[in-house]
């Protein structure tokens, strides 16, 4: 019986995954889960409550927005806004960040200084700020909160990746593959580089949780996707407005996000735990 | 020993400006980049072109952006933040009436965020590996899975709509005089000897507050918690059992007085974007902040609000991180002497 | 009644498995104002005796048998509270880690406050009290001493001031784990005085714990030798040193190469000290796989510690044979090196200067780590350079590998200067020098197999796999490691064995010239041993010279034809070796030479006794 890696053998990591691919899941197979169509109104049923409670109806699982929209299939369909952006924005976060960070962890001096000063810049924006801002200089649409968030949160990966980075430089096996005859270039690809990955796979983790709420918060404010696509910070946005006669309508979206937060956060802490990657100043805020 | 640490933190605060000036030219920049015309945006709907052309004009638009940029850069040192193009009043004046409240809550934020994370670390810390801490952490992930515009509905959901216990519009109940001093309403009403209002405003601020510092908190936690593990691995903690001290001594005197270094520095950039915070939680609870300028000014693409707004949450960003910094020198000897 | 008795005391490692023993039967005991030298290379539960002695036993592990007194009360069944009572009062501690057994956030005097307000020192006392013991461990200017941080101290006053908080309470018994192996070896002599000093001052009794049996010999009056947690040999320093009952302590004398007298050859023992799993597994005598003496017998049952002489007891079906382990004879020299000729390599006032911090505006802050060092290397020679932290010995060999630039002085290698970095000097360094790094943690990468960490220099050079295979194979046979480890990872691997890797990697296109930097050091002796008779091995088959820097005198001695003595980023003394040693000429090597402790026993351990009532 092969052994599995201590990664894939903890509770946490196990949880997150199951979640993450239950979502995954919905996602892709949303045409065939949804039981309505999302954008379909109703407007002779409005604010049904979900089934179970007083009026509800089993055609309407968990009740209808204020126009008359199915609940559950706006869910179901929102779960591929949310992902596609987590997936494509927390990856090219990832590789600017991850470019950046090897450069001035491995090389120093003044280009470690630059790209130090630029990150002070960034982090001296709160980071739903510099989105907003970005989002207002680029227009909203889902590659620019794509491209919003990939530009706002490079930092995270930067900040911790280069520390970690100057400390494995500093081993003497670096300095040995050097003396052996390897080239920067192989030296960061061969030696370096591996030695960090263990806390860059963490980092993405934890930074797909961040896109999804960071993806909420725009669309909440209206500058994500079109409204005729569903998306969860819409969702909210819609609801809120009708919260007294229906908080169900808010309930649903805010835990469809808490899951997929929580399931990639718990991953990441998993992941942290087990490939021993260090992070203290890497929590999300 | 003060002397030094006032030299350091001078220099903290000299380190700031050339970042500040990078801020606002990065700021400029990708609010001259927008697809929409300002100019446009800025007249009424029925205007002819030649009309648009000469509110550009009027509005600096047709100079080149290093230009414009310098012109406002002047202004801004002169102390004129321009015009809303919306609102047709000085852009201080809207910063400055809105800026009080914004900053209120977000301290508010912070001691509660400050209070809940360090006592939650403690906490865990002492239920270290038993499985009460396993139990705690997962709750401190859940928590940390719900960002903090969703606390805040959810708040406002439990509290407000449901249970109708704490209020959740605005600073202060319609009916209630509003005294202004300062600008910092539970200041202005202490001042101007007003309990009553000053209960009111109090409880007003009880859920965003909440909001911002239970999303601020689980991170604290966490830090404090392995910050403490680290410090309890250390040779001196060891040290201080030989020579017999009692575990609650080791704790609080060797354990939490350099485990709370690494936790500080966290502080400063959790509670930096805390500021950020405010912003969606202000809207939840139509706070009359400077999250809700934003937003409207967005709405409007009011450039001169964008832009100055923007910019004074860098400033308080900068703030926050400056004071984090010095209380980090206090505490850190090793910082101080070299 | 003794001050501390330990009867029969064991410790396990409690798994679901088992029990796994880490101490077995240990019965020692501590007379007041007596010196009990606790011996024993890393893994023989050395620190086990002190963590139970506190009741800070590691997570897992737990007394399982036996008694522990101290004046006659139960220390294992005593309640915290009571135990705390006597720590810091009675019972006093010297940590091995002076730098980090300091609390870093609190000044020197806000920690001797602490201390002595719990020892129960008036509150209005405690500064007089407080610079008085400052005093005591002759540290200048104690009251401004008192407002420092740790950081802004030494090691070696670090270790005073704790020193001095050991004894501040007059305490009847001090513990002191491996007090000096993080110090210099003038600073640790030092530091042994101060200790030997106040013991007498106090009649405090002592337990010591060394890995370094000959430091143990000068200082104790009685010694335990511990083997895999068992008791080897225990009795009066003297007379275990200079004759052993137990072949494990015979082996440890001869691992250490001698620092005075002729050049003998060093004992090496086979393998290494089993671990928990492996002791568990035993039933014979736990050293019988690597003694010379062994038979059957040894195999059949575990020795109980037997009375060889008065107050001498070895745990030894024949304790009488031990004399009969001989060192084997000496390395040759003569034949490997030659000084006649053009040298192979040569430092010409050398220097090296770094920028500590740079200014925007005025001077940047320098630091001279190394002055003006001038050195000649031959065909074949092993060049000893030893000398303190900070000497600039590592700086040396930084600089002639290229790691660093020099700021002045050139390095010539066969005739050309080296010390640039031109891509044409880069790869003619690379094929004629090469390094070891101290420390094997650092210096092998964890996530490469130990075949690919080895053949590195190839695949730089775009060797094929399969050629690169072969080439491993053959320098794992040379380092005397089975083919199999080619696909470990170096965690997987013993500290001595990943040291040999380190070396084999250095070696694989044989350079001229090899960089040593302290790559004996933090080896058990005996590990050590196999790790210096490896290299002189290397040497004959391959004929290449070696800059070894280490702090090691003894080591050096054994290893090295000449040698170079720095002291504050200067070389003070260059000669041959024995010529050095023996008759050292500048009042530096004096000192250097006098810190070692002797080969034998110190004649006036028996005046300790004469001291104690």
């Amino acid at each position: 019986m092969m052994r599995l890696p201590p990664w894939a053998r903890s509770g946490r990591v196990i949880l997150g995954l199951s979640l993450v691919l239950i979502v995954v899941l919905c996602a892709l197979f949303a045409p065939w889960l949804a039981p309505n169509d999302p954008n379909r109104q109703d407007l002779l049923g409005t604010l049904m409550p979900p089934a179970w409670a007083p009026g509800g109806s089993a055609s309407w699982p968990l009740g209808t927005d204020s126009l008359g929209r199915c609940i559950l299939s706006r869910l179901i369909y929102g779960a591929r806004v949310a992902l596609t952006v987590a997936v494509i924005a927390s990856t090219g976060a990832m590789v600017l960040g991850a470019l950046l960070a090897y450069a001035a962890g491995y090389l120093g001096g003044w280009v470690d200084w630059l790209i130090g000063r630029i990150v002070d810049i960034w982090l001296s924006f709160p980071p739903v700020i510099l989105a907003l801002i970005l989002m207002v200089g680029l227009g909203s649409g889902i590659q620019n909160v794509i491209l919003a968030i990939i530009l706002v949160d490079w930092t995270r990966f930067c900040r911790v990746l280069r520390a970690e980075v100057m400390v494995v430089s500093q081993r003497d096996y670096v300095a040995a593959a050097r003396l052996l005859g390897f080239s920067h270039m192989r030296t960061v690809i061969r030696e370096v580089a591996p030695a960090t990955f263990p806390l860059l796979i963490t980092l993405l983790a934890l930074e797909m949780g961040i896109a999804v709420v960071v993806e909420a918060i725009l669309s909440f404010v209206g500058m994500s996707v079109g409204s005729d696509t569903p998306a969860w910070g819409q969702m909210i946005a819609d609801a809120r407005q009708t919260v007294y006669q229906a908080p169900w309508n808010v309930i649903f979206p805010v835990g469809a996000i808490f899951v997929v937060v929580f399931a990639f956060n718990i991953l990441g802490d998993g992941l942290r735990r087990t490939l021993d990657a260090r992070l203290t100043q890497t929590e999300r805020s | 020993m003060t002397a030094t640490i006032a030299k350091l933190v001078m220099r903290r605060f000299l380190v700031a400006i050339p970042t500040l000036l990078f801020v606002s030219i990065l700021l400029f920049v990708v609010l001259r980049i927008l697809p929409v015309d300002p100019a446009a945006m800025s007249v009424p709907p029925n205007a002819t072109l030649a009309e648009i052309e000469r509110m550009r004009e009027q509005m600096g638009l047709h100079l080149p952006i290093p230009q414009q940029y310098l012109i406002w850069l002047g202004d801004l040192l002169r102390g004129d933040f321009g015009t809303s193009t919306h609102f047709r009043t000085g852009v201080a004046g809207l910063v400055a009436t809105t800026l009080p409240a914004t900053i209120e809550l977000a301290v508010m934020g912070m001691i509660l965020g400050g209070g809940l994370g360090l006592c939650g670390g403690l906490l865990i810390f002492y239920f270290r590996d038993t499985r009460t801490e396993a139990a705690l952490d997962v709750g401190t992930i859940a928590v940390l899975s719900l960002p903090d515009f969703l606390w805040a509905l959810f708040l406002m959901l439990v509290f407000g709509v449901v249970w109708q216990i704490l209020p959740f519009t605005g600073r202060l109940s319609p009916d209630l005089d509003r005294p202004v001093v300062t600008g910092f309403l539970l200041l202005d009403t202490l001042i101007t000897g007003q309990p009553k209002t000053f209960v009111n405003a109090l409880y007003h601020m009880i859920l965003p507050a909440m909001a911002l510092g239970i999303s601020a908190a689980p991170p604290i936690i966490r830090v404090l918690r392995s910050s403490l593990l680290d410090t309890y691995q250390e040779d001196f903690i060891h040290q201080a059992r030989l020579r017999g001290l009692s575990e609650r001594r080791i704790l609080l005197r060797h354990g939490l007085k350099n485990a709370i270094l690494p936790t500080l520095s966290l502080m400063g950039v959790q509670f930096g974007f805390l500021f950020g915070g405010t912003l969606l939680v202000e809207i939840i609870f139509s706070y009359p902040g400077m999250g809700n300028l934003m937003v409207d000014a967005i709405r409007n693409t009011d450039l001169p609000i964008i832009q100055t707004v923007g910019l004074t949450y860098c400033v308080m960003v900068l703030l926050v991180s400056i004071t984090v910094d010095s209380l980090y020198l206090i505490l850190n000897p090793k910082l101080r002497a070299r | 009644m003794s001050l501390l008795q330990a009867n029969e005391l064991s410790v396990a490692l409690r798994l679901h498995a088992g029990d796994f023993p880490a101490l077995s039967n240990l019965s020692f005991k501590v007379e007041a104002g007596r010196t009990l030298g606790i011996v024993g290379e890393s893994g023989a539960g050395k620190s086990m005796i002190t963590r139970s002695i506190a009741q800070l036993l590691p997570r897992g592990f737990s007394v399982t048998g036996g008694s522990l007194r101290f004046m006659g009360q139960d220390l294992l069944g005593m309640h915290a509270d009571a135990r705390r009572a006597l720590f810091g009062r009675e019972i006093a501690f010297i940590p091995q880690e002076p730098l980090s057994a300091l609390n870093p956030v609190l000044t020197v005097g806000q920690q001797m406050q602490e201390h002595l307000l719990h020892i129960g020192v008036r509150r209005g006392e405690w500064r007089d009290r407080a610079i008085a013991a400052l005093s005591d461990v002759q540290l200048q200017d104690p009251a401004g001493l008192l407002a420092k941080y740790p950081h802004q101290l030494s090691g070696g006053m670090c270790q005073r001031v704790l020193i001095a908080m050991a004894f501040v309470s007059r305490p009847k018994l001090l513990i002191a784990d491996e007090p000096t192996t993080a110090l210099d070896v003038t600073i640790q002599a030092r530091i042994m005085d101060l200790i030997a000093d106040l013991r007498r001052q106090h009649g405090t009794a002592v337990i010591f714990i060394t890995h370094d049996l000959r430091l143990a010999a000068q200082i104790c009056d009685e010694i335990m030798v511990l083997y895999a947690g068992r008791q080897a040999e225990y009795g009066p320093a003297r007379a275990l040193m200079e004759a052993p009952r137990h072949p494990y302590t015979r082996c440890l004398q001869l691992a250490v190469p001698a620092m005075t007298g002729p050049r003998r050859g060093l004992y090496i023992l086979p393998e290494r000290m089993p671990g928990l799993r492996a002791v568990r597994a035993m039933s014979g005598c736990r050293f019988a796989e690597r003694c010379p003496l062994a038979d059957s017998a040894c195999l059949a049952g575990e020795p109980a510690p037997a009375k060889v002489a008065p107050g001498h007891v070895a745990a030894c079906l024949r304790p009488e044979a031990t004399a009969s382990i001989a060192p084997p004879p000496p390395p040759d020299h003569a034949a490997a090196s030659t000084t006649a000729g053009e040298p192979l390599l040569k430092l010409d006032g050398l220097g090296k200067v770094f920028v500590t911090r740079r200014r925007l505006i005025g001077k940047p802050d320098l630091f001279s780590a190394l002055n003006s060092a001038t050195l000649e290397l031959h065909q074949g020679e092993f060049f000893g350079i030893v000398g303190e932290s900070g000497s600039g010995k590592s700086t040396l060999g930084r600089l002639v590998v290229g790691l660093e630039q020099p700021t002045r002085g050139r390095i010539m290698l066969l005739g050309r200067d080296i010390g640039n970095e031109r891509a044409e000097t880069r790869a003619f360094r690379r094929e004629n020098v090469q390094i070891v790094f101290q420390d094997p943690q650092s210096a092998l990468n964890p996530r490469r197999r130990v075949a690919a960490i080895i053949t590195q220099v190839l695949e730089a050079a775009g060797v094929p796999e399969a050629e690169r295979q072969v080439r491993a194979r053959e320098l794992l046979a040379e380092i005397g490691l089975s083919p199999e480890s080619a696909h470990s990872y170096p965690s997987q691997l013993s500290g001595g064995q990943k040291q040999r890797v380190n070396i084999a990697r250095a070696l694989c296109r044989p350079p001229q010239v090899l960089v040593a930097d302290e790559i004996a050091s933090g080896l058990d002796v005996s590990v050590q041993a196999q790790l210096l008779n490896l290299l002189l091995r290397l040497r004959k088959d391959h004929g290449f010279s070696m800059l070894f820097i280490s702090h090691d005198l003894s080591v050096v001695r054994y290893l090295c034809d000449r040698v170079a003595v720095m002291n504050r980023g200067e070389i003070v003394e260059t000669g041959r070796t024995e010529e050095v040693f023996a008759n050292p000429a500048h009042p530096y090597t004096q000192t250097l030479l006098a810190s070692v402790p002797p080969d034998q026993a110190a004649a006036d351990t028996l005046d300790h006794q004469g001291a104690t009532p």
